[in-house]
């Protein structure tokens, strides 16, 4: 009797063992998931977060790709989910709000916003916090005594009142990296800045897109304006993008290559059914 | 003059003696060697070859363009030899139009093992741009893969009709076959007219096929910016050294054939030497190509071109290089120069010589060009700079190999690899032109 009972506890305890360890070992293999985010608004044109999963592998940082993320907007205890979004290849997701709108506020005017990854069998569950107030950039282009300048004014947009003290930058849109016209240009107390546009910068057709950015404000997140400005040195746009070239693709093949190959394709392989039809009359014959 | 029975006699075909099983036997092993290492190479990937960044084409590249090459010995025989009303060309036409088939099949085959997702095939028909010579290489083969089938089949089709009755008690499902091959042939004036236009106009059709195929062929390389491939030479180029490969091979398969089935009494020394002048001239027209392929860009090199021709000259593949050259080329014409030269023997160990050299030739125009690209590929392992292919790459080349060997054997084994039909013609018509001189 004493020896059931001991033996019927002894499989217990290591049954326990077993379930208590195995659950470890699977909770020991997980790896963390940092997540990063930023919100980012284009003045008249869209507003989204960049995201980005990453974790710490073998002491190496890498990519955490092709995971689910959802995006809450927080309102005190209440959170309503706005979607869900997967990384790319290199852990990076973008998640795009229709507008400001869209989301609301809390009582002391900061959109809250929650990242949260629910965890899978490589990784732990993470989340993001994001907070930021509403900010307007008007940009636009002056010319002061025949020289061009872009003048910006920084809005706090809920109290409708001038931002002072704040850097902007002021970068000319490019292929790959904008150019960068200056990088510190604070505010004043009317909360604008007004920055020269060198002259002899090239653009196609002599157009210039001047980007005025609040960059990663702890407050107000990334702002950016837009400014069209037609004082660029004139040039002419080579691209044959459109064109039918040798590099083209295939709607745009050149129409010598259509024409010529296509006489040469169909005729001999009209030679060649002909041909073929020949072996059908030598057999009726 | 033979009577058709002797004909008949000679040259229907007729079972494979033990030698001929053994061979077969050989080639099927082979064959599937090489699809097992294929296989392998399907589920693991192209890693098991020795191909990477630089040698991207490596040893299947080359053994498409040699089966390229030697499916223009079909152009080359039944329409030079027959434009130019060469009648000699008779009982060696049909090997011709055989080697030609198997040729243009397995380069069809061989370019689908290059690729990396052979899935993906269609794609490259679907999604083909006319710029590209590639699409104009996949346009071309199966077109050219066509008019050598029916540029066999047409004079066949007499010759079925006569094996049909020949093995009509013998062997009744054999002449089933060739009944169904004979398309009712009947030799009616209206068949034989049908059929006589069909051959001049594929053998018409064949010759520009052929010049296209060589041509787009060489326009792959040289459409591509390389050291050693920028080159408008490298149309005629290709040609010469296609008609070298194909005559080559003709030559071995013929020599081979005529001593197996004994067919001295058909074919002679007098084609030997006709086809041992054809080579020389064709090996003669190849070497002026490759003097001017490498002897001018040698004159003004510049600095890529400098270190591209010192690895060919004096560098890692002089060996090869020079053997391809010398042996593989001059000597042979050196020695067909020679009435003895062109005997039998000769022009089979000659011929065998050609073919070898004709690929290893390939081989040197694919691998070292990869070698030296104009801009280095930066951080890549040091043994990505030199190639040789991987046991896998070899055993699936070697099981190409076979199954073209394979497919030739088998049409030799079924086919009458002289035409009956055209050898009765010819000789009714010589003992005629006797009769009437008498």
């Amino acid at each position: 009797m004493r020896n059931n009972y001991i033996i019927r506890h002894f499989f217990l305890v290591v049954l326990s063992v077993f379930l208590c360890t195995s659950s470890f070992a699977q909770k020991a293999k997980k790896d963390k998931v940092r997540l990063k985010a930023n919100y980012v608004k284009i003045m008249n044109n869209e507003i989204y977060f960049d995201i980005q999963a990453s974790a710490k592998v073998d002491r190496k940082n890498v990519p955490v790709s092709k995971v689910e993320l959802v995006i809450f907007n927080v309102l005190g205890d209440e959170q309503l989910e706005l979607g869900k979004i997967t990384t790319n290849m290199d852990g990076e997701a973008r998640f795009t709000l229709k507008n400001l709108n869209s989301i609301k506020p809390d009582s002391t005017n900061t959109y809250n916003i929650e990242i949260s990854f629910d965890g899978n069998e490589s990784f732990k569950r993470a989340s993001k916090s994001l907070s930021f107030k509403n900010a307007n950039i008007d940009a636009k282009l002056v010319t002061i005594d025949s020289i061009n300048y872009v003048t910006a004014t920084l809005v706090n947009k809920f109290t409708d009142s001038i931002i002072a003290g704040q850097s902007l930058k002021v970068v000319v849109q490019r292929l790959f990296k904008p150019l960068v016209i200056k990088e510190f240009n604070e505010t004043d107390e009317d909360g604008t800045i007004l920055v020269p546009i060198p002259e002899g910068i090239p653009g196609v057709n002599g157009n210039l897109t001047i980007e005025v950015v609040l960059n990663d404000s702890d407050e107000f997140g990334t702002v950016k304006a837009l400014v069209n400005a037609p004082v660029g040195t004139h040039i002419v746009d080579e691209s044959t993008f459109d064109q039918r070239t040798m590099w083209s693709p295939r709607n745009r093949t050149p129409l010598f290559l259509l024409i010529f190959p296509n006489i040469l394709i169909f005729g001999i392989w009209g030679l060649i059914i002909y041909l073929i039809a020949n072996l059908f009359k030598i057999t009726k014959s | 003059m033979k009577n058709y029975d002797t004909l008949l006699t000679d040259l229907a075909p007729s079972k494979f003696e033990r030698k001929g099983v053994i061979w077969t036997g050989f080639l099927l092993l082979v064959v599937i060697i090489g699809a097992i290492a294929y296989i392998e190479e399907l589920i693991e990937g192209q890693i098991t070859t020795n191909m990477r960044d630089y040698a991207l084409w490596g040893i299947y590249i080359s053994n498409f363009v040699f089966f390229v090459a030697t499916s223009f010995v079909g152009s080359a025989t039944v329409a030079i030899l027959r434009l130019t009303k060469n009648t000699w060309r008779t009982p060696i036409v049909r090997i011709a139009e055989i080697i030609c088939v198997a040729s243009i099949i397995m380069a069809g085959i061989t370019i689908m093992l290059d690729m990396g997702r052979p899935d993906r095939l269609l794609n490259l028909f679907i999604h083909g741009r006319m710029q590209s010579p590639i699409t104009w290489d996949v346009i071309i083969i199966p077109t050219f893969m066509v008019a050598s089938i029916l540029l066999l089949f047409f004079p066949l089709i007499p010759d079925f009709a006569i094996l049909k009755n020949h093995f009509k008690d013998k062997k009744p499902t054999w002449s089933k076959w060739y009944g169904i091959l004979s398309l009712n042939w009947t030799g009616s004036k209206k068949q034989i007219k049908i059929q006589q236009k069909s051959i001049k106009l594929i053998a018409l059709l064949i010759l520009p096929l052929g010049l296209i195929l060589q041509t787009i062929d060489a326009w792959l390389f040289s459409t591509t910016y390389r050291v050693g491939w920028d080159s408008t030479d490298m149309g005629p180029y290709f040609i010469s050294g296609a008609l070298v490969a194909g005559l080559g091979a003709l030559i071995v398969v013929v020599f081979v054939v005529r001593k197996v089935y004994k067919l001295e009494n058909y074919i002679t020394d007098f084609h030997f030497d006709k086809l041992g002048k054809f080579l020389a001239l064709a090996c003669l027209l190849y070497l002026y190509f490759n003097i001017n392929e490498y002897l001018i860009p040698a004159y003004t090199p510049p600095k890529a071109e400098e270190i591209h021709l010192k690895m060919l000259f004096t560098g890692a593949y002089s060996i090869l290089f020079w053997i391809v050259l010398i042996v593989g080329l001059i000597i042979p014409i050196i020695v067909m120069l020679f009435k003895k030269g062109r005997k039998p023997k000769a022009m089979f160990y000659l011929g065998l010589v050609v073919v070898l050299g004709s690929w290893w030739k390939r081989f040197l125009i694919v691998t070292p060009t990869l070698l030296h690209p104009f801009l280095p590929i930066q951080g890549v392992p040091e043994s990505w700079h030199h190639y040789f292919p991987s046991l896998g790459e070899w055993l699936v080349t070697f099981g190409t190999l076979a199954m073209a060997l394979l497919i030739i054997t088998l049409l030799i084994r079924f086919l009458p690899i002289i035409p009956i039909q055209r050898t009765a013609d010819e000789q009714e018509e010589l003992e005629q032109n006797k009769n009437t001189k008498s």
